[in-house]
């Protein structure tokens, strides 16, 4: 770890990160607000009006009888799956791909710091950024449950739900790593920082609006962001979890050694 | 010094390097002159370890530059070719930015150097001129006083003035024993400062040579008009090395009998005399026997 790179990364991501977060936290707030224990039955109605595949594309199709499904429902069915990216992608490109193909990482690696160091600094700046930024939205997200209802919010499974979506995140985030350290050129790292997760979420949304697409879902991790299988089932978060975060870290360990063994024309 | 050993980098377009074998020495500046896309950049980044080449390798002071990078980056000042740099940042922020990559605690150098280049480094980088960036680049490679300076093409972007601030820098840097090499293509430059050069032509090495030597083994060209026509074909008769220009005009290359030039040239009707200054480049290539247009 170099600390002075570390900060320098810091200071070149952190106006991302904040936006982000603020794209989020306004999303949370509305949710949050939509929700309306004495209207739940009008909410479920006016679903039904819609036709069923489309709602279902976003998630929507729980019977959100309480303010954690609520949530679980119209969060992390869509919108928290998606603005994250706003950051994981860029960000991603920001720390490796993109000094290579602007050249700066000539002035990196001119230093006393070997590849792996230069690399393993900016994962770690990558993995602790963007676990800020859940931790963040997390807690902003009891902040407001409680401001509005108190008591209504279930911590134990909105954690679980969130460590599951944290942990598909890492592995999001090892996909980036390694598209920015396999790269020259930032157009391509960010093609495939964001393809493979966009290719994610269209395979979800296709597997939960039609029957006939089901099958869709083993290829995409989103699905694995399931509020059934998780609400009340701590031992599918947290197997699923460590699963993921182990992942994770091959990812990110393959990266590094990529980085470190290839030729970089800077 | 920096061992060069049979470096071999071929890219998929069949250009590269081919086969480079030389030694810088310890304490000499050298110039690494060659036209754009000979490989001069190749070269560079296998001493900077940036690249796998397929063959060979590159060692300085022992270590192997691709595998020992950090240690070797100790004491190399690097300024790299392209100028790129964190845009995000403001120019001092960013030599702080490499003066703490680099463990370095003495900022005097770097203050002396900014002032020596009249830099404003107060301002946002990507607001610079090209030859606010180049001094900001120089400034970066030389601040934490490294042993060995790996220059790519350090007087691009900068005027006639800089220019020669910088090659002053260059023989103080010399005078303190530091070992140089910086890539140029413009030859005036490598015979202004270096004590060797090697000339670089589609990736092969075509020359190395003292640059001394070199200076010294310059012909003078003389190009002599004659009144009459009978004394143009007497002066081309008279044994000297000549070649007809025009009518009246003649050419003759003197190397070291200026005694037998003036002497021949007294029994003729001249009417006017020039110098023709031969470049270095010209010599160099004459003298391997290669058809010179490196000079961009």
């Amino acid at each position: 770890m170099n600390k002075t790179l570390f900060f320098a990364s810091l200071k070149a991501n952190w106006k991302l990160l904040l936006g982000t977060f603020l794209v989020l936290a306004m999303y949370q707030s509305v949710i949050i607000g939509m929700y309306d224990p004495e209207s739940i039955e009008a909410m479920n109605a006016l679903i039904k009006a819609f036709p069923e595949g489309m709602m279902s594309a976003f998630g929507y199709n729980l019977p959100a009888n309480d303010l954690t499904s609520h949530m679980g429902t119209y969060l992390y069915g869509f919108l928290m799956l998606l603005f994250p990216l706003m950051y994981v992608v860029p960000a991603g490109n920001n720390l490796m791909a993109k000094h290579v193909d602007r050249g700066s990482m000539a002035y990196l690696l001119g230093t006393p710091n070997t590849r792996i160091r230069i690399a393993r600094t900016q994962a770690v700046f990558f993995v602790s950024s963007t676990l800020l930024l859940f931790v963040s939205v997390v807690l902003f997200g009891m902040l407001v449950s409680e401001a509005l209802f108190p008591g209504e919010l279930n911590y134990g499974d909105y954690l679980l739900l969130n460590l599951v979506t944290v942990s598909v995140y890492m592995v999001l985030c090892g996909i980036a790593f390694l598209a920015s350290c396999v790269f020259n050129e930032s157009r391509r790292s960010i093609m495939a920082g964001l393809g493979v997760p966009g290719l994610f979420l269209i395979f979800k949304m296709m597997s939960s609006a039609s029957e006939q697409l089901d099958g869709l879902k083993y290829a995409t991790l989103f699905s694995l962001i399931d509020v059934h299988g998780i609400f009340g089932h701590s031992g599918y978060a947290l197997l699923t979890s460590g699963i993921l975060i182990g992942a994770a870290v091959l990812l990110f360990i393959l990266s590094i050694r990529i980085f470190d063994r290839r030729g970089l024309n800077i | 010094m920096i061992e060069i050993q049979q470096l071999t980098h071929v890219y998929p377009g069949g250009k590269g390097i081919f086969d480079l074998d030389f030694t810088l020495r310890e304490g000499e500046v050298f110039g690494y002159l060659g036209p754009n896309g000979a490989g001069k950049t190749t070269t560079i980044r296998n001493i900077m370890g940036f690249v796998n080449a397929q063959k060979g390798r590159v060692m300085i002071r022992g270590l192997d530059c691709r595998r020992d990078t950090a240690a070797v980056q100790k004491f190399i000042g690097y300024l790299p070719g392209e100028i790129a740099f964190f845009d995000n940042m403001k120019g001092l922020e960013f030599l702080k930015f490499v003066g703490d990559m680099h463990n370095m605690t003495d900022t005097r150098l770097r203050d002396s150097l900014i002032e020596r280049f009249e830099l404003d480094a107060s301002g946002s980088i990507r607001k610079m001129s090209k030859g606010m960036k180049q001094k900001l680049g120089i400034i970066a490679a030389f601040m934490h006083d490294p042993d060995v300076y790996i220059l790519d093409e350090p007087t691009g972007g900068l005027d006639p003035f800089m220019q020669n601030v910088f090659m002053d820098l260059i023989k103080q840097e010399k005078a303190r024993g530091k070992t140089i090499m910086f890539s140029s293509h413009i030859f005036e430059e490598v015979q202004r400062s270096c004590d060797r050069a090697g000339i670089i032509r589609e990736g092969r090495l075509a020359a190395i040579e003292d640059v001394k030597s070199l200076n010294a083994m310059k012909s003078r060209e003389f190009i002599v008009t004659l009144a009459a026509k009978k004394d143009v074909l007497n002066l081309l008769a008279s044994g000297l090395e000549t070649e007809r220009l025009d009518e009246k005009k003649v050419l003759v290359r003197v190397a070291r009998n200026f005694d037998d030039f003036i002497r021949t040239l007294s029994a003729f009707g001249v009417t006017n005399l020039d110098i023709r200054q031969r470049s270095l480049e010209d010599i160099f290539m004459n003298y391997y026997g290669k058809k010179g247009n490196g000079h961009e």
